[in-house]
């Protein structure tokens, strides 16, 4: 009976490890769904603020302030990676990091003397970039990851929106994941600031696309333009705060993307595992009724062997 | 009955409430402003406080924080949508969360004191709501008002 006692316990292990990412499968599940359903509720939001800036904007013909003019002053460049802060979710941060990574590389090779300093997202992003010696001037690890609500992401935006607004950086990039479904997902660099309208119309467009049926959150911009506003209070003001919301909801929204991707990769991942191991039990339970079968093989001719020697 | 115009109180969590309505009265930047019916279209800055609106006679009060207010004429109809930051309704707001909120507003403004820079502003935003929360709860305790 040489080795089933250990196959046995080796059978055993594997189904206690496939129970716990069946279990963890699950779980990312209910997570994706709730981060999916949070992203989808924002664009309302997203939407009517889009259509205030187009109002506002078409007011002035030439928008002057900071968020959508470029500082040309010096050649600093903030990137925001967002990662996640466990791990077990397959490629997801190798991904953005590497797009990341990819993204340093190209401006720094185009203007030689660029700097680049790093806001990092996640505890993921933050062990990948300090490996290689970037310079990280804030890392927000504290961002939960179930029901992520806007108040969280405040400390996030105020920092990027201050420092730009200080005239630190000429641009801020994001480097997020998109979730396009629950089995695709595509890391992505954006520029966050200064903004730039197609862009963010390109973004706002994109908050449940294939999701829901879109029913005109964004209206053409003729139909708003001639709607004679009345403003109360200075309109600078009015486009600067409503920018700085813009920018905030912006962040919120790749938070959002970025988390539903890392809980669709996870469950992805853990199915893979979970098949895996019901792969393995197979496998160890015919290794193992082969040994028992050998086991009884031998018996029996031994019992038969000796049965003959009496006789 | 007077004519009636559409009020949506939308945040980026989600849309708050969204019915017609008779008047609504709004803090904005420059003071309180009413809103009825063919309104002229118009662009205001949101301030922490109540939006109350009027609905047959009665109130219904809503605790609002930070964003902006939009009303226009679509048609026939005036639409009144208010971007808020944060928004709950009168009565969400129960005892004990201001009980909540009231030790949370102390206990941040006490902590405030010695954060650092971006510590601070996270507190300061949650400051804010805390102390609206409990001026706007405090303020509607003894009237009357549509749940």
């Amino acid at each position: 009976m040489a080795g089933t006692k250990e196959i046995k316990q080796r059978i055993k292990s594997v189904k206690n490890t496939k129970k716990i990412t069946k279990a963890m499968e699950l779980v990312a599940a209910s997570k994706m769904k709730k981060a999916v359903s949070r992203a989808l509720s924002s664009r309302l939001y997203a939407g009517y603020s889009w259509e205030l800036l187009t109002s506002l904007s078409s007011r002035l013909d030439d928008i002057y302030h900071p968020f959508f003019t470029e500082h040309t002053n010096h050649n600093k460049t903030l990137l925001v990676l967002i990662t996640s802060n466990g791990g077990l979710c397959g490629a997801y941060n190798s991904q953005v990091t590497k797009k990341a990574l990819a993204m340093i590389k190209n401006l720094s090779n185009t203007k030689a003397d660029t700097e680049i300093d790093i806001v990092t997202v996640g505890k993921k992003g933050d062990g990948a970039m300090r490996r290689i010696g970037q310079n990280i001037i804030a890392s927000f690890t504290e961002i939960p990851d179930n029901n992520i609500s806007l108040q969280d992401i405040v400390p996030l935006s105020k920092l990027i929106v201050d420092e730009y607004k200080a005239g630190k950086y000429n641009h801020v990039y994001v480097a997020y994941t998109d979730f396009i479904s629950a089995l695709t997902q595509s890391a992505n660099v954006r520029k966050l600031l200064p903004i730039s309208k197609q862009e963010l119309k390109d973004l706002i467009e994109s908050i449940g696309e294939e999701k829901d049926n879109k029913n005109e959150i964004l209206p053409d911009k003729d139909s708003t333009k001639d709607i004679p506003y009345v403003f109360d209070g200075d309109i600078s003001t009015l486009v600067g705060s409503l920018a700085e919301k813009l920018t905030r909801m912006q962040i919120y929204q790749m938070v959002l993307e970025s988390s539903a991707s890392e809980q669709s990769s996870r469950m992805v991942a853990m199915k893979n595992a979970s098949e895996a191991a019901g792969e393995m039990i197979g496998d160890l339970t015919l290794v193992f009724n082969k040994a028992r079968q050998a086991g009884i093989t031998q018996e029996i001719s031994e019992i038969s062997a000796g049965m003959a020697s009496v006789s | 009955m007077s004519k009636q115009l559409q009020l949506k109180i939308i945040t980026p969590e989600k849309l708050i409430l969204d019915e017609m309505v008779d008047a609504v009265t709004i803090p904005t930047a420059n003071g309180e402003i009413s809103v009825l019916a063919d309104h002229v279209p118009l662009i205001a800055e949101l301030s922490s406080g109540d939006v109350v609106a009027i609905s047959s006679g009665e109130h219904i009060p809503m605790a609002v924080v930070g964003g902006f207010i939009e009303v226009k004429k679509d048609g026939d109809v005036t639409t009144c949508a208010i971007l808020a930051d944060f928004a709950e309704h009168v009565a969400d707001i129960t005892d004990e969360m201001i009980a909540k909120a009231k030790q949370k507003a102390e206990e941040l403004s006490k902590q405030a004191e010695n954060k650092e820079i971006v510590d601070f502003e996270h507190f300061e935003s949650e400051l804010e709501r805390s102390l609206t929360r409990v001026k706007i709860a405090d303020k509607w305790r003894t009237r009357k008002y549509r749940k």
